[in-house]
């Protein structure tokens, strides 16, 4: 079964961005989705099952937070990897990003070196 | 980069995927979609095709699609898509980098905000550099203002450079480097000719660091190959070196200020030294303050304080025969040795007036007499080196009171003083006077002896009543005779019951018996001026007699 990264952010070029940093993961059969807002990403999620997640917190409808305490604890997708997403300095956002469940915290501006990194980690892809 | 995979296009689950297979099932057409490697994406594979039709992105094949006539028209839909996806690509990877510089100034930044030294501002500077643009070598050059000289406070990857060198050519420099310009240089043969870069440096590459108009350095990096560093490469480096010279600015304004801040405290301290030394810390304690600064007008303070004068005796003559100059020497140098007295015997010199001193002993007046016999010695001393270069002696006079003062800050909200108020303060001063009356070298009132503790080791003699002019009340005045030299001490120490016997009889105007004591005295201690004025004394009113009424009492016509 293919391996599948959902990008979630409202920003195009934050989503462009990821996509371009983890394009070599193509070539291992990894499918890219994508979604600008949280409840898009939820019903993506519910659907598509991806093994893991960028997840903005400041989007509209509904925000990061919510939509990583809805996998992880409404839905119980567990295995579902999440790594928030979210600016710099924001450090009231890094507890509760442990708190709703997030499996990384990561600030922007991400490197994208490690950003990769990080994706082959959690995809078991070397 | 990356190549567009068609099997991205047509493989996978997406829309453009399902779009394209109904296509050809609609259109019928009856073809399959190959790779570059001839792996089947698509469609089933037939034997000799009618057509073969490649795909292509940016000029180069990605695939084939085989078959019936239609492949044409699907080959060329797929390499419209694979164009678009290519761009797409392009417009990405562009993205990426911009946001890699983004990250890197980012990184940069927080990094600087960790650091107040210049020098560690530029080490960072020229790392990050280094680390991104990866030359062969590189050179931080700052022009030093208070040494006006360049220095090199960073230097990183290999010596291509020759330090020495960049200090020595400073002109050579600031017309290059240090010309507000940044750029990547095409003709390095100056440099090479001064040596200040190696003979391997192919590229050169630099950027001006500058805060508003004022150049301040510049960031230099070497590379060994040609054409080594691009426009971005230059465009990164500006970033950095503009970065960086602000927080080398605000760098060194801090630690300028640090240490304007550090002079101004050392300002202070100085002029708190020097206030102490015109206003005594104790006077100023006595107040219950700590420093002048704490002090207003009004303050005081009433205490029991010895008053301590003196004076040097006949320092008119003396001085007559020295010029102003020499006169001012003197007065200092016999001030300088009489003040450390003072000072070790708990007191404080309240004033100066030209060549005698007040000086206050808050605590007890065992430490006004302690000094007194101190100063005495003093003299002492100083006179033994005057004897010695053949000067005349000093004599000096010594009077003290005990009583009550105020200490107080006086005058107007523009001229202040610190001022003793008091009579004890004239009742000191006229009984130092006294001193040249009784020829005796230290006086004191019966006031001081009545509020001494103990009288361990003072050996005092009672001469009698003064009654002071302008004064109501008498005065009974003593010589402590301590200070004498040694020989001197001990022969009024052994005629001291006949100087008070002598003192009984004179006083009960029995002056035939003093006259014989005061005889025995001067032929013992012949140096005994004091009792050789009461001998006079007694000659004169043996001689001429003595009203009904008088008491000995001594009347002071002038102050």
């Amino acid at each position: 079964m293919d391996k599948k990264i959902l990008i979630v952010d409202d920003e195009a070029h934050i989503r462009m961005l990821i996509g371009q940093t983890l394009e070599e993961l193509e070539d291992e059969g990894v499918e890219f989705l994508t979604a600008d807002n949280g409840q898009t990403a939820l019903e993506i999620i519910q659907s598509e099952k991806p093994a893991l997640v960028f997840l903005d917190v400041m989007m509209p409808k509904m925000n990061g937070m919510d939509v990583c305490k809805n996998v992880k604890q409404d839905m119980g997708l567990k295995d579902v990897f999440i790594i928030i997403l979210t600016a710099k300095g924001q450090e009231l956002d890094k507890q509760k990003g442990q708190e709703v469940g997030a499996d990384i915290y990561m600030t922007k501006p991400f490197d994208p070196e490690v950003l990769l990194i990080k994706a082959k980690e959690v995809l078991k892809i070397d | 980069m990356a190549k567009i995979s068609l099997k991205n296009i047509v493989a996978r689950k997406n829309e453009t995927s399902q779009v394209i297979a109904d296509l050809i099932r609609q259109l019928n057409a009856n073809i399959w979609i190959e790779d570059g490697n001839g792996k089947i994406l698509a469609g089933d594979q037939q034997a000799s095709p009618v057509s073969v039709v490649p795909v292509s992105s940016d000029n180069e094949t990605i695939g084939f699609v085989k078959g019936d006539g239609k492949a044409g028209l699907i080959a060329n839909l797929l390499s419209q898509l694979a164009q678009k996806e290519s761009e797409k690509k392009k417009l990405g990877t562009e993205v990426l980098s911009l946001y890699q510089e983004i990250n890197v100034i980012f990184n940069f930044s927080e990094k600087l905000t960790q650091t107040i030294e210049p020098d560690m501002i530029a080490k960072i500077t020229l790392e990050q550099a280094m680390h991104s643009i990866s030359p062969n070598g590189g050179v931080i050059v700052l022009w030093d203002e208070q040494s006006k000289s360049l220095q090199v406070p960073a230097s990183d990857g290999e010596t291509l450079f020759n330090y020495e060198n960049i200090r020595h050519h400073t002109s050579l420099l600031l017309k290059i480097g240090l010309s507000g310009n940044s750029e990547i240089m095409t003709d390095l043969t100056q440099l090479k000719e001064k040596n200040i870069i190696n003979a391997e440096v192919n590229s050169l590459m630099y950027a001006a660091m500058k805060v508003k108009h004022r150049i301040m350095g510049a960031i230099i990096l070497a590379g060994k190959e040609h054409e080594q560093f691009s426009a971005a490469n230059l465009k990164l480096l500006v970033t950095l070196a503009l970065q960086s010279s602000a927080g080398i600015e605000s760098a060194m304004l801090y630690e300028k200020n640090i240490r304007e801040v550090r002079e101004r405290e050392e300002a202070i301290l100085r002029i708190h030294e020097v206030t102490k030394k015109f206003v005594p810390h104790e006077f100023i304690r006595s107040l219950g303050k700590e420093t002048l600064t704490d002090v207003k007008l009004g303050d005081q303070v009433e205490k029991l304080v010895t008053v301590l004068f003196t004076d040097i005796r006949d320092f008119t003559t003396l001085s007559e025969k020295m010029t102003p100059e020499e006169n001012f020497h003197f007065v200092s140098s016999f001030n300088a040795r009489l003040g450390p007295v003072i000072r070790s015997n708990n007191g404080f010199i309240n004033q100066y007036l030209g060549d005698s001193i007040m000086a206050i002993f808050p605590e007890n007046p065992e430490d006004a007499l302690r000094a007194a016999i101190g100063m005495q010695k003093a003299v002492h001393e100083l006179n033994e080196e005057r004897k010695q270069k053949g000067l005349p002696l000093i004599k000096a006079g010594i009077g003290m009171h005990t009583g009550t003062l105020i200490m107080g800050i006086t005058g107007d909200e523009f001229r202040m003083d610190a001022a003793t108020i008091s009579d004890t303060v004239n009742t000191a001063a006229r009984i130092e006077s006294l001193t040249k009356y009784y020829k005796s070298p230290l006086l004191l009132s019966d006031r001081t002896l009545h509020y001494l503790h103990e009288n361990n080791g003072f050996y005092f003699r009672h001469l009698g009543n003064v009654k002071l002019k302008g004064k109501n009340n008498l005065l009974n005045i003593v010589e402590c005779i301590n200070g004498f030299d040694d020989q001197q001490f001990q022969r009024k120490l052994q005629t001291l019951s006949l100087f008070n016997d002598a003192m009984s009889a004179y006083h009960e105007k029995h002056f035939e018996n003093a006259l014989q004591f005061f005889q025995m005295i001067a032929s013992k201690d012949p140096d005994d001026l004091t009792s050789i004025y009461f001998l006079d004394n007694t000659k004169r009113y043996l001689r001429e007699g003595v009203p009904h009424n008088w008491t000995g009492t001594e009347e002071m016509m002038s102050k």
